[in-house]
């Protein structure tokens, strides 16, 4: 039930590599952030792992499989086995938050099944309980375009809860989100992911977040692994030479560009992470 | 501002262009006086009609020495319309057609002319259905009549029928239009319509010429005899022309080999003078019938 | 669409359910009367003996019929329907253009303060709004069916037909593009004393010229198919020869005229999307269309293209409109009034109605069904090839007026009204696909790729990632061609397939015009009540 990938290399069709000789391995139940600057690579490296996109070169295995060669119905069957959380979740504007939660199961219901949901939720306890996971319970009957971004952002992550996928993948899954709902919210995915024994993967913009919750950190830069390191062996320096390009500082939870006001107390934060 | 510049360019341009097709249009409608304007209600194909009238046609033009010219008409009621909002000045109009004309005439429609075989004239029932043997073989049947303005398409077999007891409206599955007599065959043989019913005049000349399988469709009715067929000339037009036109049709004679063509052309022996008084039968079978008020 | 309700009252149940299954047995409760009075009976498609006469029908066209002397009449009748469509369109101008302007509230002047002669001006506004929606309420090929007796034979009726219903649409759009537009410009200067014309001139036309460039150019490419029809009446063009061809089964001389038909709308399309993309180009530039010399050629073009129409159909106006035929014109007119109302006729016309609607609206259901399942891969979804050739199908099925289908259904299913909802659903289906295809492929593709990397079956993906997001435009779309359906469905009865047109027909052809004019006023009254109908319903949608 592991994951592994072996010097994975990923060149666009524009010529432009997004990841170069990239090696990591994923044990069962493990839980890992992945840091580093914009355009580091770590989306793709999500979309790698969810099996969406296929590497240039190098060896892949998703939950024990070579996912591209397998047949398309094997293919179909793994990936539902994968819970992916964008950081803009992709719900219709018009879809009602009931349905885009229970459509986290389509890939493991029947195809009946997922058309007569349509006419009537058939998992409404099931929509239900992820949601009020997040406080959202309220919010099963509205509809997605009539939510706020940060409410959307967590019917998104309440998807893969209902999900419940062996592997979780996050991309940038509380972008939307204020610190105090930030934190929450990946502490809810962390319990999750604890608790049914899956493995979750979680690229975070905030250095504080990643280091604070997660027991094994990543740091990507320009396509290559910096450091792949347990959370307390990552030091004030390497954070520095992974951000390096960006900015003096070191983006945090409050550090968004919404709470920026905060800057001191999010040093702080930062420090106070670093101290566990 | 450039753009309206543009558009008033356009619309000068298009006034323009109107004002010259204005002008190329009234152009050949002041040289229409010397032309004969014919026409015939289209119970047969249009090309066929044009075939059929080209022979009598260039002899008009040697009897009367005018231009004559044939409008060809896809619509039965246009042609009566068209003689009455004076657009033609010679027509072939059916038995009911005339009726209807004189009618929208105030009376002035006159009659002129008519083949010996319209005096008797007959419609024939045709199927392709073995079980259809009598009239009432056809209730809830899909029937096709020819025009709903045709005499012995319509008028008079739904007359006939109406006598037996059968009403079209009622009795019929469905009941098709198929506009012409050809046409109607058409339907029969296809198998869009169970049977219909056309003039005895067309049936003759379709089998005579093949063009009908009759194996396969077969003739189980033929109607009582009626007046049919005339040609009309419009009330006003100049009765010195009207005299050297009904002239012309009586002087047609089979012994003539190019009267000949014509006249086999027009299925007839020979024509005979014609009075309105003639179809007040068939006035009184579209009243009773309900097809005229 | 629905309110959360409190979770605590009930979170197990479903709020809309109640409302989504009343509205499901409510359509099923309206669509049940609809499918009986639409005759609706598929098994007719394939009875033995429907099947043994479509199929000798179809096995006649080949090969198509390539005589000379029928190809010189094609070639003839093409010219005919090129000329009837461009002279019609240049006279809906002549109608439209000055109709606009009066009734576009933008330029009147009397609505500045209000000033003198508000009163008036409203009671103008409303009385022209009322004419256009009868020009266009009544279809042309009705229009052409009256003209035939007025104007004679031949292609006068057909172009004067496209004129008056043209006119009022192009009226009706050009006052709507006219009002849509920024109107300060214009407002000032009327408030400056200027004229209607100056203000048009002046404020509204640069704002809108490229929009209605655009919308006349698409117009046209509409005549072009509806000149097609006319013929159908004996005004002229391709139709007249379709309908001997279908009317004797000529297989052979069907196919070819078939093929014309495919060839000269595929070719208007182009040339229509040519030029309005030339006209979009151009405006996008910040170059106006026609300020360069390219302007100028593509006017002149248009121009001698409306003169060598008329010149060739040589219409003979100059006598059509003499004292003596205006009169001969009034009098017909006349004998239409007053419209029979006995009660009898009005229960029959009642029926027509009905029939009429469910035609259209059965028609236009099975259509959206049809162009659902062909947008799928014209939208590109199963490949390249499934793609090309299911936009093939779409052109072919949208090329083929529903007339003419019309003469084709009849054959496979009988007489009757199936016959006509078979022929709307298939031409619908070729317009409903190709605006379907296009909005599928603009809705975004994330929510349902999403769908399909976490495993779910690209059907499931398809209801629930790609259909919330298109679904309200297919619907605008669907309602949008009801609209015009109805109006079709009014006058398949010509050739047999049932609703008002048959009983247009056969009175018309019996010269009861008081009978004629009360199928004609149902009409009216039918398009008028749908166009209402439909536009509430978008307004709910939007």
């Amino acid at each position: 039930m592991s994951c592994n990938l072996e010097q994975i290399s990923l060149t666009h069709s524009n010529g432009f590599t997004a990841l170069a000789g990239v090696s990591l391995s994923l044990h069962a139940g493990e839980r890992i952030a992945v840091i580093g600057p914009s355009g580091a690579g770590k989306t793709t490296l999500l979309r790698l792992l969810g099996a969406a996109v296929r590497p240039s070169t190098g060896g892949i295995e998703l939950l024990g499989k070579n996912p591209w060669s397998l047949p398309v119905t094997e293919l179909r069957r793994l990936r539902s086995r994968i819970g992916v959380v964008h950081q803009a979740p992709p719900l219709p504007q018009r879809q009602r938050v009931v349905t885009a939660v229970l459509a986290g199961r389509l890939g493991q219901w029947p195809l009946w099944k997922s058309i007569a949901s349509l006419l009537y939720p058939l998992d409404l306890a099931g929509a239900q309980a992820a949601l009020e996971r997040l406080e959202l319970g309220d919010r099963l009957f509205d509809r997605c375009d009539r939510i706020s971004g940060g409410q959307l952002q967590r019917v998104g992550i309440a998807r893969v809860l209902y999900q419940q996928p062996d592997l979780v993948l996050a991309d940038e899954p509380v972008s939307a989100l204020d610190p105090t709902l930030a934190q929450q919210a990946i502490r809810v995915l962390l319990a999750d992911a604890e608790a049914r024994g899956a493995t979750l993967v979680a690229s975070l913009h905030a250095v504080d977040l990643a280091l604070a919750e997660f027991p094994r950190v990543l740091g990507l830069k320009d396509g290559r692994i910096v450091f792949d390191l347990p959370a307390q062996a990552v030091t004030d320096q390497l954070l520095h030479d992974l951000y390096a390009a960006e900015s003096a500082e070191l983006p945090t939870l409050s550090k968004e560009p919404r709470f920026s006001a905060h800057s001191v107390e999010a040093e702080a934060v930062l420090r106070g992470a670093r101290c566990r | 501002m450039k753009q309206s510049s543009r558009r008033l360019a356009l619309k000068g341009a298009l006034s323009c262009a109107l004002f010259a097709s204005i002008l190329s249009f009234s152009l050949p409608a002041a040289a229409d006086e010397a032309v004969l304007r014919v026409s015939a209600i289209p119970d047969e194909a249009p090309t066929e009609l044009q075939r059929k009238f080209a022979p009598l046609g260039k002899y008009l033009e040697k009897e009367t020495g005018m231009k004559v010219s044939f409008v060809p008409v896809s619509d039965y009621a246009a042609v009566v319309e068209s003689l009455a909002t004076k657009k033609l000045d010679l027509v072939w109009l059916g038995g009911f057609t005339f009726v209807q004309a004189k009618i929208r005439t105030n009376g002035t429609a006159n009659p002129i002319i008519q083949r010996e075989e319209d005096a008797k004239f007959t419609s024939k029932f045709v199927t392709a259905d073995p079980a259809i043997k009598s009239y009432a073989d056809l209730k809830g049947k899909t029937f096709a009549f020819g025009s709903p303005s045709s005499t012995s398409g319509h008028l008079m077999p739904r007359h006939f029928l109406l006598q037996a007891n059968i009403n079209p409206d009622k009795d019929f599955k469905n009941v098709a239009f198929s506009g012409a007599h050809d046409a109607t065959v058409a339907f029969v043989a296809a198998g869009k319509a169970d049977a219909g019913v056309l003039n005895a005049s067309v049936w003759d000349k379709l089998v005579e010429a093949k063009k009908v399988d009759t194996d396969k469709v077969r003739v189980f009715s033929t109607t009582p005899p009626y007046y049919d067929y005339n040609w009309t000339v419009r009330g006003d037009l100049d009765p010195a022309l009207v005299k050297k036109l009904s002239d012309a049709f009586l002087k047609l004679d089979a012994k003539n080999p190019e009267h000949a063509e014509i006249l086999q052309l027009q299925r007839a022996s020979k024509f005979i003078p014609s009075k309105a008084a003639n179809y007040d039968g068939i006035e009184q079978a579209a009243k009773a019938a309900g097809l005229l008020k | 669409m629905n309110r959360a309700q409190p979770a605590a009252v009930n979170p197990l149940r479903d709020p809309a359910a109640l409302t989504r299954s009343t509205a499901f047995l409510l359509a099923l409760v309206v669509l049940w009367p609809l499918l009986v009075v639409a005759e609706f009976k598929p098994g007719a498609l394939f009875d033995p003996q429907n099947l043994k006469t479509t199929g000798s029908f179809l096995a006649g066209f080949l090969p198509p019929e390539t005589g000379a002397e029928f190809l010189s009449h094609l070639v003839r009748a093409t010219l005919e329907t090129l000329a009837i469509a461009t002279a019609g369109i240049a006279l809906a101008l002549l109608i439209g253009i000055p109709l606009a302007l009066l009734s576009t509230r933008v330029l009147a002047v009397a609505e500045i303060g209000p000033g003198p002669g508000l009163r008036r001006s409203q009671f103008i506004h409303y009385g022209l709004r009322a004419l256009l929606t009868v020009l266009r309420g009544v279809p042309e090929l009705v229009w052409a069916l009256l003209f035939v007796r007025v104007f004679g034979l031949g292609p006068a009726a057909g172009v004067l037909a496209l004129a008056l219903t043209y006119g009022g649409m192009l009226a009706k759009v050009y006052a709507e593009i006219l009002e849509s537009g920024e109107s300060r410009p214009a407002r000032a200067i009327l408030e400056a004393g200027g004229s209607r014309l100056q203000a048009l001139l002046y404020g509204l036309l640069p704002g809108s010229a490229q929009e209605l460039t655009s919308y006349t150019v698409y117009r046209w490419e509409c005549a072009v198919r509806a000149s097609v029809v006319m013929g159908f009446v004996g005004a002229g063009g391709l139709g007249q020869l379709m309908d001997q061809a279908m009317r004797m089964f000529n297989g052979g001389e069907a196919s070819t005229i078939l093929l014309t038909f495919l060839a000269l709308v595929l070719a208007a399309d182009a040339l229509s999307g040519f030029l309005r993309q030339w006209v979009g180009r151009a405006g996008t530039d910040g170059r106006v269309a026609g300020v360069s010399g390219g302007g100028y050629v593509m006017a002149l073009c248009a121009s001698l293209s409306v003169l060598a129409s008329f010149s060739y159909l040589n219409l003979g106006f100059g006598e059509l409109f003499s004292s003596e035929s205006l009169r001969l014109m009034v009098g017909f007119l006349v004998s239409f009034f007053p419209p029979e109302l006995a009660v009898g006729w009005l229960s029959r016309v009642g029926y027509g109605v009905i029939e009429t609607l469910a035609i259209s609206a059965v028609g236009t259901l099975l259509a959206v069904l049809g162009g659902l399942i062909f947008a799928l891969p014209a939208s590109g979804r199963y490949g390249l090839l499934a793609g090309q050739a299911s936009r093939f199908v779409l052109n072919a099925l949208r090329s083929v007026p529903e007339l003419v289908w019309a003469t084709l259904t009849v054959l496979s299913v009988g007489l009757g009204p199936f016959a006509g909802v078979l022929a709307l659903a298939l031409h619908t289906t070729g317009v409903l696909g190709r605006l379907f295809a296009e909005s599928l492929q603009n809705a975004p593709a994330a929510p349902r790729d999403a769908l399909l990397d976490a495993g779910a079956r690209p059907g499931a993906a398809f209801l629930y990632g790609t259909l919330p997001e298109v679904t309200p435009q297919l619907l605008a779309y669907s309602l949008y061609r009801w609209e015009m359906n109805i109006r079709m469905a009014a006058i398949l009865g010509f050739v047999g397939a049932g609703g008002l047109g048959q009983l247009l027909y056969f009175e018309l052809s019996l010269f009861r015009y008081a009978e004629a004019s009360t199928v004609i006023a149902a009409m009216l009254l039918l398009s008028i009540a749908v166009d209402a109908t439909s536009a509430a319903l978008r307004r709910r949608l939007a």
